[in-house]
């Protein structure tokens, strides 16, 4: 996504026509065109059938957060805050620890620890979210009810945030799970960038005298901060999109608790519970204007991460 | 060959058609167990032959479906559970009072309501947590219909529906997530299909019928409530829940389970017979899996019902 280097190699031109050169181009051409009709064709499609709730509710959609399919009426506010929340909760646990591993595995680690310690964390990764949701259901949640929000309840428990009943699915436990889908996608990348960073840099800085600390904060991180960025766009439109495993955790309620063990609900989640057998047409229409609206949240969120990239391109002068 | 889709509920019963009728009728039935708003999306689309819900369709999936019938085709019943550390099974429960707890008025499990019902249960000060269902379900519509058949408040804030909106408690993913939502949750209520009771060993609460008697959920009483009413509502439903006091064993919470299926079918014969056996011949493997056999009234209905299809 932002390592290749952009120059572009001047070919010989010749005389002779190859079939191969045509060939190449149509097909990559072809591949290009076809996502991105895939994704036209998808936008179209959401629009279409949110057309119902688009006219029925307009933008007061995003603003208000009753959700009735007994009255039909319909509201994302508590939705676009939930998904909102837990993202950005599961971001600024998972980015530290994944950065951390993709330092561990690229500079700290001894040699032979590498290839599976990468492997193991990559494998995380590989786990069906469905299959991380029933863990976090029989599992995790009940340990965090059991040990972690009393603990935190007991000692932090004059700060809002941590006030409230412990229970085993909630916002804290969802963030817990996205925290675990994040880690590995961002993990493996950093891991990727720290080990692109030319290992002359590398040495020079250490043979400058700067200790191993210094070099990666001085030059390693410096170098691939475009890359980082990148990564953790990636990891954070991983968290907005994930479903079911939220869905599972997440306690499946409107409101927006002022403490993280309340229950919430978000957008992927909603939409993955309700869209089946979904009781009256504008329900329909109001999930596909969910769709419409995580669409939109990962639009902006790439379109900010080229944006960022390029700004600090620019001012690497890379 | 028949496919079908939707209800898991019905799955265990359909299990047992599928190698019978192919044996009998050289038929054969695929049907997939993807959950009741699965099956009418399927049917909706007329990618499967026939769909199975537990909740009747609404309104507007009815003017979706572009003329579906829904044949009751097997008896079953939503049942209150309940986890309470210190307190035993079979708590008594009336509508009005688990309304209240749904409701958010009911707090806490030694409220004077439960009490007056329980004498000589000692009921803890644990704090009354709801658990429902997050997606669309049978059970809810169940569950919703009966209550907002016995509390006017409950009708009025929430109403019945395959996805109330319940104000106070969490959300599950179907039974399976219900039920472990339940089993965790010291002080939690909530509600599941009647075979996962068993299956999880979950506690049943006895709701009180109209007659004022708590009969166990069972194939008796759910037989009970369907012998007391077999009229059809006029998009060929029957509403079995809160059953007259005329019937004194009637669980209060017994339900009809359907199959949907397109007025007009290419492979209208093959499905005719196919829904004959299952409400005649079919019934018999019934009563072992739980599921009571149907009246000879509604199976009359059917017949008509069945009839119609082209």
């Amino acid at each position: 996504m932002s390592t290749q280097v952009e120059t572009e190699i001047a070919l010989p031109r010749r005389a002779k026509f190859h079939i191969g050169d045509l060939a190449l181009r149509v097909v990559a051409g072809a591949a290009a065109v076809l996502v991105a009709i895939t994704l036209i064709l998808i936008a179209y499609k959401v629009t279409d059938e949110a057309s119902a709730a688009l006219s029925a509710f307009g933008l007061g959609f995003l603003t208000s957060s009753e959700w009735n399919a007994v009255t039909n009426q319909f509201g994302a506010l508590d939705l676009i805050w939930g998904t909102a929340v837990t993202s950005l909760f599961a971001l600024i646990l998972a980015v530290p620890i994944a950065i951390a591993i993709g330092l561990f595995l690229s500079e700290l680690a001894p040699r032979r620890l590498r290839a599976p310690v990468g492997a193991l964390v990559e494998l995380l990764a590989a786990i069906p979210s469905v299959v991380l949701g029933l863990w976090g259901i029989l599992i995790m949640g009940p340990f965090l009810e059991a040990h972690v929000e009393p603990f935190l309840h007991d000692n932090f428990g004059f700060i809002p945030l941590f006030s409230g009943t412990p229970s085993n699915v909630g916002l804290l436990p969802a963030c817990m799970v996205l925290t675990i889908m994040v880690v590995p996608i961002v993990a493996s990348i950093s891991r990727e960038l720290f080990d692109s960073v030319p290992s002359d840099l590398k040495a020079g800085a250490l043979a400058l005298g700067s200790t191993r600390w210094e070099m990666v904060r001085g030059v390693a991180i410096p170098q691939v901060s475009a890359g980082l960025v990148a990564a953790v766009i990636l990891g954070l439109a991983r968290a907005l999109g994930e479903a079911i495993a939220v869905s599972m955790m997440i306690g499946g309620t409107l409101g927006r608790p002022s403490s993280i063990f309340g229950s919430a609900d978000t957008l992927a989640a909603r939409l993955a519970s309700q869209y089946q057998g979904a009781a009256t047409a504008l329900q329909t229409s109001s999930l596909a204007y969910l769709a419409l609206i995580l669409l939109v949240f990962s639009l902006v969120a790439n379109f900010s991460a080229q944006l960022i990239v390029r700004r600090i391109r620019r001012r690497l002068g890379t | 060959m028949l496919t079908g889709a939707g209800s898991t509920l019905v799955y265990p019963l359909i299990s047992q058609w599928e190698p019978d009728y192919n044996t009998k009728a050289g038929v054969a039935i695929t049907y997939g167990a993807i959950g009741s708003g699965g099956g009418i999306d399927q049917i909706t689309a007329r990618a499967v032959d026939f769909g199975a819900s537990d909740a009747p369709l609404s309104s507007d999936q009815a003017t979706a479906c572009k003329g579906c019938v829904q044949i009751p085709w097997a008896l079953g019943a939503t049942v209150v559970s309940y986890n309470v550390k210190g307190v035993s099974n079979n708590l008594k429960l009336t509508g009005p009072v688990v309304a209240d707890m749904f409701l958010g008025n009911i707090t806490s499990w030694n409220d004077p309501k439960i009490k007056a019902l329980n004498p000589g249960v000692n009921l803890p000060s644990t704090k009354v947590t709801p658990v429902y269902r997050s997606d669309g379900s049978g059970d809810s519509f169940v569950f919703s219909s009966y209550l907002s058949a016995v509390s006017p408040d409950f009708k009025s804030k929430i109403g019945a529906s395959t996805q109330p909106p319940f104000a106070t408690g969490t959300g599950a993913a179907k039974n399976s997530g219900v039920a472990a939502a339940i089993q965790s949750t010291d002080g939690a209520i909530g509600y599941v299909a009647i075979s996962y009771i068993a299956a999880d060993a979950l506690n049943e609460a006895l709701l009180q019928n109209a007659a004022g008697k708590y009969p166990t959920p069972n194939v008796d009483s759910i037989k009970a409530a369907a012998d007391a009413v077999t009229t059809a509502n006029a998009d060929g439903s029957i509403t079995l829940v809160n059953p007259p006091a005329s019937a004194a064993g009637a669980y209060p919470m017994s339900t009809y389970t359907y199959a949907i299926v397109p007025k007009s079918s290419p492979k209208a014969a093959a499905l005719k017979a196919f829904l004959t056996y299952a409400i005649t011949d079919g019934q018999t493997f019934g009563p072992d899996l739980g599921f009571p056999p149907l009246p000879s009234a509604v199976v009359a209905s059917d017949k008509t019902e069945i009839a119609s299809i082209s």
